[in-house]
């Protein structure tokens, strides 16, 4: 690539992972160079062995695992061999950010104090006074607001985002040759990782650092990296420059990934029920539900988290519902409302007509046995001690079916649907993989034969390859059962591939509803175009983030400002909008957005109901 | 989690373990260690012993025998005889047979006691955990409250107060002390009824008397139930201490506490009539609580390790 | 001003749960069968005689007006009078009871507050021994989880915690104090005294010590940010001990709160054993006698005690650990 010599060069490297019963290779022969001030990116699916290439470039391999053979070039010296203490003084070149922020600083310090005692770990010379105002310098770099106050708060009193802000500044503090970012977006919401990628990019530009950037996702590699490593099952199995990767894949494997990418404005993205019904299942009323929380160190007075504001939407029979927005927008309080886990403190939910908080007794167990839900995290929504048989019984039991054959029979009927093998009938979910747990928790909601189904981020813990599978089974049930879905998501991808209608939530609010088509190439609120400028993403955006992506994150629930709530981060913003708060206004054919870029609302005072 | 995404945590424990329920996972853990083994072993032995030994020798605990008076045990001074290994006392009473029958009423007082504490407490957690609100204010302001009374002054305050029977004795150290219980239960069940298989099972229609008896009782008891092992030996304890103030089983009836609180008095001239049974409580004691400690570890190894 | 009104809301909690102690032990008091002036009064006291001081003294009031009045001596500071120990020392016995004024009678307050500062200077030596050598097996024990500085921590405090206080007091003065002669052990006459029973109870204090300091401490050395920090170019020792320590300490902290009640059953029975002259003396002696207003006064002054060293665990921890609320 360049003449200069680079500043990191790894050969042959190998290792092993040391087992019960003996060893097994989990990285072989990797080599590449790392150029001055080059961006390097390296994707892999999960278990490809990337976090451990990039724990091994910071000399960071402990038992289980063991080098088998290679070096980690770093100034002529192989860094893997290197003892702890001259090792400690290296750290103040080479620097590491994994993707874990929340759990990376101690708990009990301030952060500010941290990143100082780290500089002045690897930095001895550097005195108290001149490394604080370093510290306090960087954080206002990284666009920390108010960075002196920031510096002597504690890691819980920081937000995800802000958190990997402090720790790039933690990272490049000490002037590093080069930086291994290990997923460092990973945690984050779409909008934060997009502004911490593009911080990344500038910071590492002016400090002249070298980055190794790790990630699972390619769409975000080719965002940064101008050159990509390609690793499957512990081996580089391509390495290109970003563009040349991008256009022609050489590998199959490479192929593989960027097939499996979810495409959001190309031909055949989306892939929704043809004909839905006309009768409304489910009708929310302006419904708000807040949360008291006890303010810190108060006697006895409360903080109110408005989480939903006033949601007024309908679901028609046969479709697919979406809900998206970012963490704390509200959308998992919203699926608690429509499964009456909780009661809204205003407005209603009808469920065919019927106010679902009014329900008791046996009409409120009809209601449940129409009505379900598939949870998040396929771990902790299965007991753990309970046979799959035994799982997909209960809720037949709880509504009232006694025989003993007729529950064994049922439950093999639904395993057989959604292709669980009916050997698992006696096991435990235990030693079962993600999407098999997830196949069991959709089991177990269509044992009942319900005729809606919310699905609170089903698919999100699972990889694409397993997403694309279960989206499949979904399809099926679907067509067999005339099932009706609510998608509740923050994957704007999966959103486009298969609802046909998307409500998009901020701050408790629906700020847009609109047929999938609309919603993707004609949104009518900037948050949404926000939100799609932000989206990984390997094809031509038709939103930039230049134009769309502000900095700044949303505001807290408790302190709501005034007027539009998502003034703050708003491109377009105007003065209206800092004192009055826009309504959904009709823009025809049920689309929705509440902006006052559109024109006049039809009807200020009413809310216009789709 | 990327930290320790790179060595896969599971692998460690062998396959056949995996499938099991989480109680049988920390049974087998805790039976894999020689510390448990050992403390089993010698429990088993004393257990045993103390079941079948006083009636099998014929001797009489409590019968005096003034001839035999003082007969120091085995090796350890002069005069020992294998008659009575672990001497007489003062009116030549066996040692061995009352510490044996003395370790009869222990067990039985200790187990007794942690059953009564586990079903107050696990019953009040339970409640409070899972409804929360008012009621768990009201429960765990009387648990606070009964924290707060060292539970040794309640009980000698009640026993010393009442006439000290056995059922007076469980009831008073079990009801002194179920506030620990209630505490752990009510956090175990905070943490898990936000869960989503309980969430699951209320959408499902389960009532919550369901999802605690069925769900989550059976899940979260068994290791609270093994840790309580180590309760057991406190109660012992506890109860040789109120033996030994006499407020305990009353005399004739053999306890570690009266014995040793009677062989004080001799301590000069018969050191063994207050140092034997101790030394017996001790090891009794001691494999109970390698046993308890083994299965708490096993616990947190368990908890802290996979789902 | 968080600190203010935290100590606001937990001053008043520790109100209540002071209510709550005073309301059950004075209903178990009075629940249980045995009458206290049949015992005053010496077993050959005429019925009418008992009667009469029984009603002398309210003892045949409904409960709910023997609590009233006595709560309102309480509010007051008045914890009422010993129904045994005159003012002027030594008990009186219940034979020779005679119709001495109540007047005579020993203040409870008194009582407790002369017998505190000898239990508390007891407690902490006790603590003070329990901690150090909490620390010296605990620490090493936690970072070394499975090697033997853990099993020497796991077999010290498995036997230690089997050790019954009294029987361990008993052989401990045998061979320290009579067949050695290195330290006094009964009664008290400086504070050499002190010294053995306070062993007795750091070696009934320190197991849960060293077992909650091993454990948190090996968790703490799991967490990532200790992992995460050796990489961020710390040193080993300074994350042992400015952070994995600092961690550490707070469920040690807590664990000190709560075993506080346990300490005092402790200091009761090492008290008997030695006689020692503090409060766990002094409440065996009410408890034998069964004074009462004595074991009433006590219980509460040792509930308050436990719900203010409580408070100043939370205060302390909240100030080790930000996260967690006042």
């Amino acid at each position: 690539m360049t003449q200069t010599s680079p500043v990191l060069s790894v050969r042959d490297l190998s290792i092993d992972l040391r087992t019960g019963s003996g060893k097994r290779r989990v990285l072989s022969d990797i080599s590449f160079d790392l150029a001055p001030r080059e961006i390097v990116g390296l994707i892999g699916a999960s278990g490809s062995g990337k976090t451990i290439l990039s724990k091994a470039l910071v000399n960071w391999i402990e038992p289980p695992l063991e080098i088998a053979a290679g070096r980690v070039e770093y100034k002529s010296n192989n860094i893997l061999t290197v003892a702890s203490g001259p090792m400690r003084k290296l750290r103040r070149e080479i620097a590491y950010v994994g993707g874990d922020p929340m759990g990376a600083l101690d708990p009990t310090l301030p952060v500010g104090y941290q990143i100082v005692e780290k500089l002045q770990a690897v930095a001895p010379e550097i005195g108290t006074a001149e490394a604080r105002k370093r510290v306090v310098d960087l954080l206002d770099a990284v666009r920390i607001p108010s960075a002196k106050n920031r510096f002597h708060e504690y890691p819980s009193q920081f937000s995800g985002g802000m958190m990997q802000r402090a720790l790039i500044v933690d990272a490049l503090v000490s002037n590093p040759a080069f930086l291994v970012a290990d997923n460092i977006t990973q945690p984050l919401d779409v909008t934060v990782a997009a502004q911490v990628l593009r911080l990344l990019r500038e910071l590492t530009e002016r400090f002249d650092t070298a980055v190794f950037f790790v990630s699972s996702s390619l769409p975000v590699v080719s965002d940064v990296a101008s050159r990509i490593l390609v690793l499957e099952e512990g081996r580089i199995v391509e390495q290109q420059e970003t563009t040349a990767l991008v256009q022609h894949p050489k590998h199959p494997y490479t192929s593989e990934l960027m097939a499996q990418i979810p495409k959001l404005w190309a031909e055949g993205a989306a892939n929704v029920p043809a004909s839905t019904g006309k009768e409304v299942v489910i009708s929310v009323r302006d419904v708000s539900r807040s949360y008291s929380v006890r303010k810190r160190g108060t006697f006895a007075s409360h903080n109110t988290v408005r989480a939903v504001r006033n949601v007024t939407f309908d679901v028609f029979a046969g479709e697919n519902f979406g809900v998206v927005g970012e963490s704390g927008c509200g959308k998992s309080s919203m699926m608690r409302l429509l499964s009456r886990l909780e009661l809204p403190d205003s407005g209603q939910v009808l469920c065919n007509g019927d106010d679902i908080s009014r329900l008791s007794g046996k009409d409120l167990l009809k209601f449940r046995r129409n009505f379900q839900l598939v949870l998040q995290d396929p771990f902790s929504s299965l007991p753990p001690r309970t046979a799959i048989g035994a799982i997909l019984e209960e809720p037949l039991r709880t509504h009232g079916v006694p025989d003993r054959k007729e529950l064994r029979q049922r439950a093999l009927t639904v395993m057989d649907e959604v292709g669980l093998p009916s050997s698992l009938y006696e096991e435990l979910p235990i030693g079962l993989s993600a999407g098999q747990r997830q196949r069991i928790n959709v089991a177990r909601a269509m044992v009942l034969q319900p005729k809606v189904l919310i699905m609170d981020e089903t698919l999100s813990s699972l990889d694409q390859t397993e997403q694309f599978k279960l989206l499949k089974l979904f399809e099926k049930l679907q067509a067999q059962y005339g099932l009706t879905y609510v998608f509740i998501s923050h994957d704007l991808a999966m959103v486009r591939r298969v609802c046909n209608r998307v409500a998009v939530m901020y701050l408790g609010e629906i700020v847009e509803i609109a047929h999938n088509q609309r919603l993707f190439f004609d949104p009518g609120h900037p948050y949404t175009r926000t939100l799609m400028s932000a989206v990984p993403t390997l094809e031509e955006r038709r939103y930039h983030q230049a134009d769309y992506l502000l900095e700044g994150e949303p505001p807290s629930p408790i302190d709501l400002p005034v007027g539009c709530s998502f003034a703050g981060r708003c491109p377009n913003v105007m003065d209206r909008c800092l004192t009055q708060s826009p309504v959904l206004t009709d823009r025809g054919s049920k689309d929705m957005a509440a902006c006052f870029l559109l024109d006049e609302p039809i009807n200020r005072d009413m809310r216009v109901v789709a | 989690m990327s930290v320790l995404e790179a060595i896969p945590a599971k692998s460690v424990e062998p396959e056949s373990i995996r499938g099991a329920s989480i109680s049988r996972r920390i049974w087998r853990l805790a039976m894999s260690s020689n510390e448990f083994r050992f403390g089993l072993a010698i429990c088993l032995i004393l257990l045993i012993a103390a079941i079948f030994y006083p009636e099998w020798s014929g001797i009489d605990p409590t019968k005096m025998n003034v001839k035999d008076r003082l007969i120091p045990p085995l090796f350890l001074q002069q005069g020992w005889t294998w008659a009575h290994p672990l001497g007489t006392d003062q009116i030549g009473r066996d040692m061995l047979v009352r510490s044996l029958v003395g370790l009869r009423y222990s067990f039985l007082i200790g187990v007794s006691t942690v059953a009564l504490m586990l079903c107050v407490g696990c019953s009040l957690g339970m409640i409070a955990g899972y409804f929360g609100g008012k009621i768990d204010t009201v429960i765990m302001r009387i648990t606070d409250a009964q924290l707060s009374i060292p539970m040794i002054i309640l009980a000698i305050a009640v026993l010393g107060v009442s006439r000290p029977t056995i059922p007076a004795i469980i009831l008073v150290l079990g009801l002194s002390s179920w506030p620990t219980y209630a505490r752990v239960t009510r956090s175990v069940v905070m943490t898990e009824r936000k869960r989503e298989y309980v969430r699951a099972a209320q959408v499902m229609g389960a009532s919550n008397f369901r999802i605690m008896v069925r769900l989550l009782a059976p899940l979260i008891l068994p290791p609270i139930i093994f840790v309580s092992v180590l309760d057991v030996a406190r109660m012992m304890i506890f109860e040789s201490i109120l033996g030994f103030i006499g407020l305990g089983v009353q005399p004739p009836t053999p306890t570690f506490g009266n014995i040793i609180a009677d062989g004080r008095k001799y301590l000069l001239n018969a050191w063994w009539i207050a140092t034997m049974p101790g030394v017996f409580l001790c090891v009794t004691l001691t494999s109970i609580n390698l046993m308890g400690a083994v299965l708490e570890r096993a616990r947190n190894r368990i908890h802290g390790g996979a789902s | 001003m968080f600190v203010l009104s935290f100590l606001v809301r937990r001053l008043l909690q520790g109100a209540l749960i002071v209510f709550i102690v005073s309301l059950l032990i004075f209903t178990l008091l009075r629940v249980v069968p045995g009458d206290p002036v049949r015992l005053m009064a010496g077993g050959m006291a005429p019925e009418a005689l008992i009667e009469q001081i029984a009603k002398d003294m309210g003892l045949r009031d409904p409960i709910i007006v023997q609590f009233g009045r006595y709560m309102s001596g309480v509010v007051q500071g008045d914890l009422g009078q010993s129904f045994v120990r005159p003012a002027n020392g030594a008990s009186t016995g219940g034979a020779n009871f005679n119709d001495s004024t109540r007047g005579e009678r020993a203040k409870v307050l008194d009582l407790i507050l002369e017998t505190l500062p000898m239990t508390l200077q007891l407690a902490g030596l006790a603590i003070v021994i329990a901690l150090a050598f909490s620390f010296l097996v605990g620490i090493p024990g936690g970072l070394a989880p499975g090697r033997w500085p853990d099993r020497l921590a796991f077999y010290i405090s498995s036997i230690f915690v089997s050790l019954p206080n009294f029987w361990l007091g008993i052989i401990l003065a045998l061979l320290l104090s009579v067949k050695l002669g290195w330290l006094p052990a009964i009664g008290y006459q400086g504070f050499a005294y002190t010294i053995l029973p306070a062993i007795v109870l750091a070696v009934e204090l320190s197991p849960v010590l060293i077992r909650t300091l091993t454990a948190s401490m090996a968790g703490i050395m799991m967490e990532p940010f200790v992992a995460v920090g050796k990489v961020r170019g710390l040193s080993r020792r300074r994350i042992v001990f400015g952070h994995a320590l600092r961690n550490a300490s707070v469920p040690l902290l807590n664990l000190l709160g709560i075993q506080f009640s346990g300490l005092l059953g402790g200091v009761l029975i090492v008290e008997f054993i030695f006689d020692y002259p503090g409060l766990g003396l002094l409440t065996i002696n009410a408890v034998l006698q069964r004074d009462f207003p004595l074991i009433q006064g006590i219980a509460i002054v040792t509930s308050a005690i436990f719900v203010f060293i409580n408070i100043a665990v939370d205060l302390v921890a909240t100030m080790i650990d930000p996260r967690l609320e006042y």
